[in-house]
């Protein structure tokens, strides 16, 4: 078995982590799990994505691992580790290979990185979709067929409800406090947005002490969180983060001080530690963006379009630049999602390209 | 430079950070009060473990930009061998605390070795041996969080004597054994040599290699530390368990007096910078600084601190 092999298939398994079938404990999938099932349908697939130390990325390629093996074609995964320059010339070598036959499924690692990209794309007619970043003036109906479609997710939505999930954990009335993300993160700025709607929408009820950038990471909002209980003691009802990373890192300083459970914490993302966290109550709620879906149907798009299955450039424009749908989950809701998504591996219908599909994307 | 010039500049991060505790004490009261030294003295621990295992490979004049991946690997390595929420991996308790610090300690040894034997400067064998880290622990632990059950390991973090966490009285420990090994061992010793001149520690017979392959293990073995005692306090591993951990521990050494040269400094000037940079952290939180003002004082107290422990140095170059 190849290292690479190996690899793909540590990656591949949803359920398991690797540290079970890389010491050899967990169950060992037959060879077959990674080889392609039949002959394929000659297109190549890439996905160029952050990097597989995070969670939601690992998802990403899981899902993208996923549609490619329904359909029998070979996928890689490229990955941009942050660096722009190094995310725009793994994609230029892939196409270089692979040609008309390129399907690929980028998250840019910056919004200016997608025009390139795209444009790279399109000169060697392959097939691309979009996710999270691109600039404004970057439209998929500018470059005929190629550029398939792009796909966001509204963060001010996810910010504003698990904000109100947050409240009803205290019952509407008191203080938070919040951690963003990286400040000039287009996702940091919703969600940010959402939680001081929620927050105006309160009537004065609920009172922000302080909000502080916590770059994403779970031991700064960890250390942040404790500072603030000394600061404000008693008055912190409930901590809002803007990813679940710093929900986690906000809970372990709440239970280092046997307060988890008793102050609420919610996030965004649905990552698993922060979906047990709401099981356990002691988060109120989180957002799921669902990645593997994300992962498989960019890919899926860009091949129905590259076989002909549908024309994107006779698609209406909500379904070239739309958001997909984020699930809320609250405690009420967590046990039937727990059953249907990660006791049982959901079944995806890659066919289905537009069924999430939540409106399209307005520049505000 | 005269004697007293150097007394000084050794005392001066000591000062700074008596004037800083005051400043904000007059400001906000709570400061000091016990709850709030105890999260300090909490979000110190592992930055410390950190940092005095990069005072080492300073005080000999090299740079370990590692810490991150080293972190990374010890972490995957620790998650590996106790419960976790992943349901895999062999759950042996508290026996995983060994075998993860040997992993650790094995893991800067191959450093060492790298920078040594193949002749790669220390900055870049660390770096991209960081690099390797991140990339095994990724793999170990499929590029999720993986939370840590083990009450054991969670009780580092969580159990309190005498109203501080474990953790706190790991940091004292592990601070006891780097100051024995820097003044009480032949290799502390070795070390501060070979910062100081290493034509001239190597003419006097000190085996110049072995020194810097020891040097980069033992400091291999204190990450391992920081790594369990953040995996403690998060609840869990990860490939980015080491995040920003490489900034806060390099910075603090160096604003606690121990300079990029090599040869000057110590462990005890380490502990000093590292209640610098957290004090700063909890007291700009408690002041109710925006985020972007709190890097930008960071920074500049960084800078500040250098400026103060190099008092009229003469250097021809400063690189």
């Amino acid at each position: 078995m190849s290292i690479n092999d190996f690899m793909q298939k540590a990656l591949i398994d949803r359920r398991r982590f690797l540290i079970g079938s890389a010491l050899g404990v967990g169950v060992i999938g037959a060879p077959g799990l990674v080889r392609p099932a039949f002959a394929g349908t000659g297109y190549s697939h890439a996905s160029s994505i952050r990097s597989l130390s995070n969670a939601f990325h690992a998802a990403w390629n899981k899902g993208a691992e996923s549609f490619a093996q329904t359909i029998g074609d070979p996928h890689s995964a490229l990955v941009t580790e942050g660096n722009s320059e190094k995310g725009i010339a793994d994609i230029k070598a892939f196409l270089a290979k692979a040609g008309d036959k390129a399907i690929l499924g980028v998250d840019p690692n910056d919004s200016p990185d997608a025009r390139p990209i795209v444009e790279a794309v399109a000169a060697a007619k392959g097939h691309v979709v979009t996710v999270w970043n691109k600039p404004n003036d970057l439209h998929p109906w500018d470059f005929g067929d190629n550029y398939v479609a792009h796909m966001s997710f509204n963060g001010v939505p996810a910010g504003e409800q698990t904000a109100k999930a947050l409240f009803d954990s205290f019952g509407g009335e008191g203080a938070i406090v919040a951690l963003g993300g990286i400040p000039s993160n287009v996702s940091a700025i919703e969600r940010k947005a959402g939680l001081l709607k929620a927050i105006e929408a309160s009537n004065g009820k609920v009172q922000l002490l302080d909000f502080q950038d916590a770059d994403w990471d779970s031991a700064k909002a960890n250390n942040i969180v404790a500072a603030w209980l000394t600061r404000f003691g008693g008055d912190i009802k409930g901590v809002w983060a803007a990813n679940d990373g710093m929900a986690i890192g906000a809970l372990e300083a709440l239970r280092a001080e046997g307060l988890a459970g008793q102050i609420q914490v919610t996030g965004v993302d649905g990552t698993r530690d922060a979906v047990q966290a709401v099981k356990n109550k002691e988060m109120a709620a989180t957002v799921d963006w669902d990645p593997f879906w994300i992962g498989g149907i960019a890919l899926s798009l860009g091949h129905h379009a590259a076989t002909g299955a549908f024309s994107p450039s006779k698609e209406p424009q909500e379904h070239r630049e739309f958001y997909g749908t984020g699930a809320l989950i609250t405690q009420a809701d967590v046990e039937a999602y727990w059953k249907k998504n990660v006791e049982a591996t959901p079944e995806v219908d890659w066919n289905d390209l537009w069924g999430r599909v939540s409106g399209q994307i307005q520049y505000g | 430079m005269t004697r007293l010039d150097s007394r000084w500049a050794s005392a001066t991060p000591l000062l700074v950070l008596i004037g800083l505790c005051l400043a904000i004490a007059i400001v906000d009261p709570r400061f000091l009060s016990f709850g709030n030294l105890g999260r300090i003295a909490a979000a110190a621990s592992a930055p410390l473990v950190l940092a005095l295992g990069a005072t080492f490979i300073i005080l000999m004049g090299s740079i370990d930009l590692s810490i991150e991946g080293s972190m990374a690997f010890s972490g995957a390595v620790l998650a590996a061998f106790v419960a976790n929420a992943s349901g895999t991996g062999f759950d042996i308790g508290l026996a995983a605390i060994p075998i993860a610090l040997l992993a650790a300690g094995a893991f800067g040894c191959v450093i060492g070795l790298v920078h040594v034997y193949l002749k790669v400067p220390s900055f870049m064998a660390s770096l991209g041996m960081g690099f390797v880290g991140v990339g095994i622990a990724t793999v170990l632990l499929g590029g999720e969080r993986v939370g840590i059950l083990d009450p054991n390991i969670r009780a580092l973090a969580l159990n309190r004597v005498l109203g501080l966490p474990l953790s706190v009285y790991v940091g004292v420990f592990m601070l006891a054994v780097a100051w024995f090994i820097q003044d009480h061992t032949r290799i502390g010793r070795h070390i501060m040599a070979l910062g100081g001149g290493e034509d001239l520690a190597a003419a006097s017979g000190i085996n110049v290699r072995r020194v810097r392959v020891l040097a980069f293990t033992i400091a291999g073995a204190f990450f391992g530390v920081g790594a369990i005692l953040t995996c403690a306090r998060l609840g869990a591993s990860s490939a980015l368990i080491g995040s920003g951990q490489l900034f806060t521990a390099i910075s603090a050494v160096v604003v606690g007096g121990t300079a990029l040269t090599g040869g000057k400094g110590g462990v005890l000037q380490t502990v000093v910078g590292v209640l610098i940079v957290i004090v700063l952290n909890n007291g700009m939180i408690i002041l109710g600084l925006p985020s972007f003002v709190q890097q930008g004082v960071l920074g500049l107290a960084i800078i500040l601190a250098v400026l103060l422990n190099s008092p009229r140095r003469s250097l021809a170059i400063v690189k």
